[in-house]
């Protein structure tokens, strides 16, 4: 089943960008500028899509993040502006804010049994209130008058070609090393071992993968920052959720709380750590989309939530929790991030670009319940 | 008693040669089955021996053509594409799992779905007039139509279903594990109403693990093994082990195989324990006393209702609020902490409710196995992914887990491999003290030996056992001492070999203010 739906998105994936680039507006599509930008819009969506897996495992919902990327990008700007603070330091209190708003609403869901799905709603509005009150309505720069800051470096920072091949061999190096301990692990406990030409074959296409991006980055600018804090972001999440028991009992929970909570996880701070971290990752995420427009303005995050909702259930997460995959949330975002990015090419109409969206989100969870209803007859 | 059909004696549902296939396996193969009219005709077998999917393929959830064989109803060919083609045939299943919608009244979940109406809207007047003539004509005159089915005991719940099922004009009844969650008076309330249904000339197929009720009840019993008939019995002309025999291959002699070790130190102490349910007053749990010793099975008897769960859910640190009392557990105070601190402290528990409350259905063996015991496995930050899995391993071979590896997701396993899952779960955490809360509620007698045999390798490993059962036989055969709870007190206490089944229903009613038919 899975990798009948795995295939299935690949196809999906492939059809929309032969569609965007045969489109006699789409010509760009493939071009190294665009696809340098495309790495940095894929960033952007998938590190709050990872961040949205935090809560989705466990059955619970974030409505807010989208707002709340506005608000946080928004509130480093004017700290940066208005009061002349440094921008590490606006961008650290920014952050701090995240992380206490959002232990604060998961501690509202835990302790006093709020459903995440209003809590979160009310956090729509409210972070969406505070921001256009933060920001007076207005248009806030990420940096005064040309001068560069960490602020605005977060997206427009590129690691010169050598730098770029020099990560690439780090991550191959990592790669390889991994799939090493990780034979020998299986051979020194006795276990089968996968057919080691299926094993090289695959680490082969992983790392001509990454070399391939390499050159195609450092055919425009080189290495955009952003990737590598979605690369850094992804390991983390992919570490936590799958090697730790924090991440087990996620899924713990989603499965069946009640089954959970008597094999003794803690449930509610598990959901709360959860939260907390999302707080974080929306923080960050609301950094690179401000930074990545310039300027905090109104209008900043608006419907991020939904992009982060349907990449992960695009990627196979399932909103009642208890299952979904880094991996597949990374693919979801791509999918989105290309979506929304040839429809900007081809200059589609605001109108239309949101009714895509919509459009993509309904279908999305349709096949991820049609799929789940197939699987179950079989 | 019977006038609507001349042929009396004719089969009122007859299946031939019925095979059915999923991809890699046969669930069916070659089955034979004939139904008289007004008969009580059980189905036994293991599980996994194929009883769910012949009710299936009766019932229409497996649509005509999906199987091969011959499937006639009175006669004439039976073509079911749905349930709903089933039901209007006349037949009607009563699942294990209760289908009622618990924020509705009795009547309103009896006519569920076939609402009457007069002018658009519906007649409630004839919904609880019909459904006071439908609980009265079934004994169960006493039962308020407009009473919440949810402030209802599981028993009457289960009752409240069948009458539903009645109220739709079935001809045969099928019910699967009927008694799974009833207690021995609720069992005898459901008997009776069968044979008022036999009496009418219904004809009932009763699917069900308890032989005792099996024998009680049943005019003929088709055995099923491995997905083929083994045989249809008189059930006058069949021992017990005669049937055992049948269903799993070969003979168990002993039914429950007790080998009561050394008895150590006392490892828990409870002293005049009173518990609330949380904001509430009533004492759910009055003035409990008892000990239990390491190497020791201390079987916890009484109605459902009378505390047994909750006595176990607040010592685990999951239920109520303790008013007065202590708890002494391996020589220090317990109280008040969460499952995972007392889990910590070599205190576990297996709920009676697998799938609600003991396993993550949809996740592997593996996954499950280890859930409570992660920590074990997390030297700094990290799990140790590998061994785990070797934990794993030792466990799901050491437990005769039936399934392809650990990797097999737990919701596709028979009851009893679930059963033994949780109880690997409960072991992979070193408990000193594990609390079993109906332990082989719904599993099969092979099955049933098995976790009986994990009894005893508990107590042999110095681990002291608190086993709550419904069932006596069981209860009488596995524990060394009983406590009974009537109420929320301890009605009696005993010691093996002295406890009778009578004397621990005594006790069990002991604080019963008059009539007990209170849940």
């Amino acid at each position: 089943m899975a990798s009948r739906r795995n295939l299935s998105m690949l196809m999906a994936l492939v059809g929309i960008v032969i569609f965007f680039t045969l489109h006699p507006r789409g010509a760009h599509f493939l071009s190294a500028q665009n696809l340098s930008n495309l790495s940095i819009e894929l960033s952007i969506t998938a590190t709050l899509a990872l961040g949205m897996l935090l809560v989705l495992l466990p059955g619970m919902i974030d409505l807010s993040v989208g707002s709340g990327v506005g608000l946080l990008g928004g509130l480093a700007c004017v700290l940066i502006i208005r009061y002349g603070w440094a921008a590490p330091l606006a961008l650290g209190t920014a952050t701090a804010v995240a992380v206490a708003i959002w232990w604060l609403m998961g501690t509202l869901i835990t302790r006093q049994r709020v459903p995440a799905f209003i809590v979160t709603l009310g956090g729509l509005l409210v972070f969406q209130g505070a921001h256009w009150l933060v920001i007076a309505n207005t248009t806030v720069p990420v940096t005064p008058g040309g001068v560069e800051n960490v602020y605005a470096l977060l997206t427009t920072y590129y690691f010169s070609p050598a730098s770029g091949f020099a990560i690439a061999a780090a991550v191959g190096g990592c790669l390889v090393v991994a799939e090493l301990r990780h034979r020998a692990a299986r051979r020194r406990h006795g276990f089968k071992l996968e057919d080691g030409e299926v094993a090289f074959l695959r680490l082969f296409v992983s790392l001509q993968g990454l070399l391939l991006l390499i050159l195609t980055m450092n055919a425009h600018k080189g290495l955009p920052l952003a990737l590598v804090i979605l690369g850094t972001v992804i390991l983390l999440v992919q570490v936590a959720t799958q090697r730790t028991p924090w991440g087990r009992h996620l899924y713990a929970i989603g499965g069946n709380e009640e089954a959970a909570r008597l094999s003794g996880v803690p449930v509610e701070r598990t959901i709360v750590v959860a939260f907390t971290l999302l707080g974080l990752i929306t923080a960050l995420t609301g950094f690179l989309q401000t930074a990545y427009g310039g300027y905090s303005t109104t209008t900043v995050g608006k419907l991020m939530e939904l992009d982060a909702i349907a990449a992960c259930v695009i990627g196979g997460t399932s909103l009642k929790g208890g299952r979904g995959t880094v991996m597949g949330v990374v693919f979801g975002a791509l999918i989105m991030a290309v979506l929304l990015n040839g429809m900007t090419l081809l200059a589609v109409s605001p109108e239309t670009k949101l009714i895509a969206r919509g459009l993509v989100l309904g279908v999305a969870v349709w096949m991820d319940v049609y799929l789940a209803r197939r699987a179950a007859a079989a | 008693m019977r006038v609507d059909t001349p042929m009396a004696t004719d089969a009122v549902l007859r299946i031939a040669g019925l095979t059915k296939r999923f991809p890699g396996v046969i669930a069916l193969e070659d089955v034979h089955l004939e139904l008289k009219p007004g008969e009580v005709h059980a189905l036994c077998g293991e599980n996994g021996a194929g009883k769910s999917t012949l009710i299936k393929v009766i019932s229409g959830v497996w649509a005509h053509g999906s199987y091969e064989g011959e499937l006639t109803v009175l006669g004439q060919p039976a073509r079911f594409r749905t349930l709903a083609d089933a039901e209007a045939a006349g037949i009607a299943v009563i699942y294990q799992e209760l289908a009622l919608v618990p924020d509705m009244s009795v009547a309103e979940n009896i006519f569920l779905g076939r609402e009457p109406t007069r002018g658009g809207l519906i007649d409630w007047e004839r919904v609880f007039a019909e459904t006071r003539e439908l609980l009265r004509r079934h004994g169960l005159g006493d039962l308020d139509p407009a009473a919440r089915v949810g402030d209802l005991g599981v028993g009457q719940q289960q009752l409240v279903e069948i009458v539903k099922a009645l109220a739709k004009q079935s001809r045969i009844l099928l019910l699967d594990e009927p008694t799974a969650a009833l207690t021995e008076s609720e069992v005898a309330v459901l008997l009776d109403i069968v044979r008022g249904l036999r009496a009418r000339g219904l004809t009932c197929v009763y699917i069900s693990h308890k032989l005792d009720e099996v024998f009680a009840i049943a005019d003929r019993i088709t055995v099923l093994r491995d997905g083929r008939t083994m045989g249809t019995l008189e059930t006058a002309k069949t021992s017990r082990r005669d049937l055992i025999r049948l269903m799993v291959g070969r003979d168990i002699d002993q039914q429950f195989p007790r080998r009561a070790g050394t008895v150590g130190a006392e490892i828990l102490r409870v002293d005049d324990l009173t518990v609330t349910e949380a904001g509430r007053r009533r004492a759910v749990l009055e003035g409990i006393t008892f000990s239990l010793h390491a190497g020791e099975v201390l079987g916890i008897g009484g109605l459902m209702g009378s505390g047994r769960t909750e006595l176990l859910m607040h010592l685990f640190g999951a239920y109520g609020r303790r008013v007065r009392g202590t708890v002494t557990f391996a020589g220090a105070v317990l109280g008040g902490g969460a499952p995972d601190a007392t889990i910590r402290r070599g205190l576990m528990l297996v709920s009676e409710d697998r799938k609600r409350y003991g396993l993550v259905l949809e996740q592997s063996i593996g996954f499950n196995l280890s859930l409570a015991s992660l920590r074990q496995f997390t030297p700094s930050f990290l799990l140790d992914g590998h061994a785990e899995f070797v934990r794993n391993q030792e466990l799901f071979q050491s437990l005769g887990v039936k399934a392809p590896g650990q990797e097999s997701v737990v919701g596709q396993l028979s009851g009893g491999n679930q059963q033994k899952v949780v109880l690997g779960k409960a072991l992979m955490t070193d408990p000193k003290v594990v609390m079993l809360d109906e332990p082989t509620r719904g599993i099969d007698v092979g099955a049933k030996l098995e976790v009986y045999n994990l009894v005893n390798r508990m107590t042999d490993e110095g681990r002291a056992v608190l086993m709550v059962s419904s069932e006596l036989p069981e209860l009488l055969g596995m524990s060394d001492r009983i406590i009974v709870l009537s109420e929320g007190r301890v009605g009696g206490t005993f010691v093996r070999g002295e406890a009778t089944q009578e004397a621990i229903l005594q006790a069990a009613m002991a604080h019963h203010a008059g009539v007990p038919a209170k849940e």
